[in-house]
């Protein structure tokens, strides 16, 4: 019998859905074992290390799902040169890192799911968050991490809260890092990326973080 | 009669709205598709470009949350401009190299005419760090006699 966790849908505002028809988030509980990520998942992130060069880093905006995540940014109001998308941060990031050493277990999962398939997906302490996630526009009163935000800031909520804003220009994504925890894993499937992909990228990350 | 008539002026304005949100949410539509193939080719443009880097305008970021027909509007403008300064980028730079192209076929036929001309595989737009430059066969004694050539010279340096 195969008790593997599988991705669910949320819920899309129907503002944002009449504008944007092809725009998905699914999430996945999955168990966090252990603070350091086991050394299949450090190895598969060194390997992951040698697939880009400067140019390849370049022309990855030119692919399929960057591409996606690139109009999309377009979109919404963000500058893809200024702020880039999840996968050339990544790049980018590991070239001027020479290489992607191991960090912690859900940052690892979640960089690891990240280079497999260009999807970003985030991660929250399940104990702080209640699923089913959804994307709607602020409200007055949305302050996630204490942070003001613009009016009508897209966010990625759960059933109670706003959890973050859909993407988090220039900085880390909120993850829970503390061990032995259930973590709430997000990824949205922007215009253009086929909800396969995030499903696909959900369960690499839970895989990583729960040892399978 | 009267109520009729109002009836008739409401009914009318809704769907006048209606048909203005449906032009709206269309119009919104096309600049969105107009803004991802805008993406496409500035995109193409900075890949094309590499290793140069276009220094390309910023667009202001006031996002990520829907972006009004006007902000749209303005949005595929600044990228069109973007766009047009790329190419005009690329243009120069096709020029460039083949003003070096022609410069390095001239010092070809004529070394001894082109001793102090050092032209890179970069400005010919080849791969690798290789410097074309005139040089003497056989040391001093060549310098003496003129006995020049253009050599290439090794490609790049070690990483220290």
């Amino acid at each position: 019998m195969n008790d593997e966790p599988t991705p669910q849908q949320g819920w899309v505002a129907d503002e944002i859905a009449a504008e944007f028809p092809e725009l998905r988030i699914a999430w996945l509980l999955s168990d966090c074992r252990g603070t350091r990520s086991d050394p299949g998942v450090a190895e598969r992130l060194a390997s992951l290390a040698s697939r880009f060069s400067g140019r390849q880093a370049v022309e990855l905006r030119q692919q399929q799902v960057p591409a996606a995540y690139r109009s999309f940014f377009r979109q919404l109001g963000i500058d893809p040169e200024q702020h880039p998308t999840p996968i050339e941060r990544a790049v980018v990031g590991r070239l001027l890192a020479g290489g992607n050493p191991p960090q912690d277990r859900v940052s690892d999962a979640l960089l690891l799911a990240l280079l497999e398939t260009s999807v970003e997906v985030v991660a929250f302490d399940a104990a702080l968050a209640t699923p089913p996630v959804g994307i709607r526009s602020s409200l007055s009163d949305d302050r996630p991490g204490g942070r003001e935000l613009a009016p009508g800031t897209l966010m990625i909520v759960d059933s109670r809260q706003s959890l973050a804003p859909l993407f988090a220009l220039g900085e880390g994504p909120p993850a829970a890092t503390a061990a032995g925890e259930r973590v709430l894993l997000v990824g949205v499937a922007v215009p253009g990326v086929s909800a396969l992909a995030v499903d696909e990228a959900l369960t690499i990350a839970a895989a990583a973080l729960g040892g399978g | 009669m009267a109520a009729l008539l109002l009836e008739h002026g409401a009914g009318s304005r809704t769907l006048l709205d209606r048909q203005d949100e449906v032009d709206e949410r269309a119009a919104r539509r096309s600049l969105q598709l107009q803004v991802a193939q805008l993406d496409r080719l500035i995109s193409a443009a900075i890949c094309e470009a590499f290793p140069d880097r276009l220094e390309l305008p910023a667009a202001p970021t006031h996002g990520p949350r829907l972006q009004s027909l006007g902000q749209l509007e303005l949005l595929r403008d600044q990228m069109i401009g973007s766009l047009r300064e790329a190419r005009e980028a690329l243009a120069a730079r096709e020029l460039q190299r083949e003003a070096s192209r022609e410069l390095l076929a001239r010092m070809l036929l004529d070394p001894g005419s082109h001793r102090r001309v050092r032209i890179s595989q970069r400005e010919l737009g080849v791969g690798g760090c290789g410097v074309w430059s005139v040089s003497a066969r056989l040391g001093p004694m060549g310098r003496l006699m003129g006995w020049w050539r253009v050599k290439l010279s090794s490609g790049c340096p070690l990483a220290t």
